[in-house]
């Protein structure tokens, strides 16, 4: 390593964790100060613009502890600003000593900042033409997800103490508006089978039924119809396809 | 000079919060004098939605630079080649002319492991930092297949082990590196106030034939010796003075208003917009 190189991992070393890594020698401390003030500014407000549950379920104090951990530790790899948020996420799933649902409630945070800027290709144009025969085109930008936790019901006043599973379809529509869309089980099956197996609803409904025991096939289906109705008029479903 | 057709007259640094007022003004008379834009590939590239059709729509009606943030020329870790490759697609994509970056650097490496700063950090000036620098931006010519531009950065703490000025170190990797000049009449003002030289003599000594475009913006003043360049302020009076003589020694260069924060309404960023104007005019 060149000495200009050492003196400069010494100089961000100091910045990213003063209290452990001394200035460089000689260095101006009111200046270098700047530094140690406007970096982690930078980091603190990319992250917490984020995230305003996880800081409001931590309390102030936790979270500008966490996020300087974060900076002081993690050793981020993009050179895209809006990507921060995920060097975040990636620092949290190391973190033990954080409550079972606080990196779930973040990931559930970093989704919507994810599906508003997420580039897709714009679809062919597609309409909704047989719901049960064909597959279903979701809004191109979309999550699938699931968690352990509600996490979309987590605040500084609800902390939640077990699991409870909880699924949720994030997508943007046509107004480039992101909304969420709580799922049941067998929505969130269904919704997984079609779109990850290329499997036309009604096949998809009928092994979900077999696979549930269901005594009334027939009955599962029209439910499932139904809520494919429901998706589609919410734009979350733009279209179906055929196989 | 070294211009690029494309990037004339006064331009202004696009901000997501001025988006929607330029486009309201478009065409409008007043704001006549916004010939082009500058974006960071680090907040655009890759980017969906709104942010994409947005970017589309200035495309379409204004030529556009591109200057970076993240590209690390003065990082001690290996310059990150994927990255370039996008911002080459990304400035083919769009027809963007022209990237230009810092003479900075904004990554490290802490046990082994590369990582982000993503803040513009000073290079100590020394000769081997001078042969580094220019193998990185020849490095980043070669691959993007067409030359940079650099800009000389503020900063606020000198480091110890320099063994030569700025403008030295400056004028060395501009030639060692053979790439363009993104001259920043601000940060020269910051510079000479938070080293105590003059800014006037720093300027007589810049090459004017490697000048692709100039940055004007404002700082804050955090003590009588230290100046910040938040780009959160008007435009003080020894800048635009600045400005004047540099049009003068190197005749006029395209220029672009930088506001990254305490962003007002875009009508009261025009009288700098028109101010730069008129003094191209003057010239």
């Amino acid at each position: 390593m060149l000495d200009f190189q050492k003196y400069q991992i010494a100089f961000t070393a100091h910045i990213r964790d003063p209290k452990v890594n001394a200035k460089p020698t000689n260095a101006n401390n009111k200046r270098i100060a700047v530094y140690r003030e406007i970096v982690f500014n930078n980091i603190f407000g990319s992250v917490s613009a984020c995230f305003p549950v996880c800081q409001q379920v931590l309390g102030k104090r936790a979270w500008l502890k966490l996020v300087k951990q974060f900076f002081a530790q993690h050793q981020a790899s993009t050179p895209i600003f809006r990507e921060i948020p995920q060097e975040f996420l990636k620092f949290l799933s190391a973190e033990k000593a954080l409550p079972a649902y606080f990196q779930q409630l973040a990931h559930y945070e970093w989704v919507e900042l994810a599906v508003n800027m997420q580039a897709v290709q714009t679809p062919k144009t597609s309409k909704v033409t047989d719901l049960l025969n064909e597959i279903p085109v979701l809004a191109p930008a979309s999550m699938l997800l699931e968690y352990d936790y509600p996490v979309q019901k987590i605040s500084a006043r609800y902390k939640p103490k077990s699991i409870e599973k909880t699924y949720l379809f994030v997508f943007r529509n046509l107004h480039n508006k992101v909304k969420f869309i709580e799922l049941n089980p067998i929505t969130f099956q269904l919704l997984k089978l079609t779109t990850e197996n290329n499997m036309p609803c009604e096949q998809a409904l009928i092994r979900l039924a077999e696979h549930l025991q269901h005594p009334d096939i027939d009955a599962v289906i029209k439910f499932g119809l139904e809520i494919l109705q429901d998706l589609a008029n919410q734009e979350a479903i733009i279209g179906s396809t055929k196989k | 000079m070294a211009l690029i057709n494309a990037i004339q007259g006064v331009g202004l640094g696009l901000k997501r919060e001025l988006i929607p007022q330029i486009q309201a003004l478009y065409q409008d008379s007043s704001i006549a004098n916004i010939n082009f834009v500058e974006i960071a590939p680090e907040n655009w590239i890759g980017a969906g939605g709104k942010a994409e059709q947005d970017l589309a729509w200035f495309v379409e009606r204004y030529p556009i630079v591109c200057h970076g943030l993240c590209l690390s020329l003065g990082g001690p870790d290996p310059l990150n080649v994927n990255f370039l490759k996008q911002v080459k697609s990304f400035l083919a994509q769009h027809k963007i002319p022209l990237y230009t970056e810092h003479l900075s650097y904004c990554s490290d490496i802490q046990n082994g492991k590369a990582g982000y700063m993503y803040d513009l950090l000073p290079i100590p000036f020394t000769d081997e930092a001078v042969h580094y620098v220019a193998e990185r931006i020849r490095q980043t010519q070669d691959i993007l297949g067409q030359r940079i531009a650099v800009e000389n950065a503020s900063f606020y703490v000198a480091a110890p082990i320099s063994t030569i000025s700025e403008i030295e170190f400056i004028n060395a990797v501009l030639t060692e590196a053979d790439c363009d000049l993104h001259i920043d009449i601000n940060n020269i003002y910051v510079n000479s106030v938070n080293f105590g030289f003059d800014p006037h003599a720093f300027l007589r000594q810049i090459p004017g034939e490697r000048i692709v475009y100039g940055h004007m913006a404002g700082h804050y003043q955090e003590a009588p010796d230290l100046l910040v360049d938040t780009h959160g302020e008007p435009i003080i009076d020894p800048v635009w003075e600045l400005l004047k003589s540099a049009y003068q020694l190197f005749g006029t260069f395209p220029t672009l208003l930088e506001r990254d924060t305490n962003i007002p309404p875009l009508p009261l960023l025009l009288p700098e917009l028109n101010k730069i104007a008129a003094l191209q005019n003057a010239c």
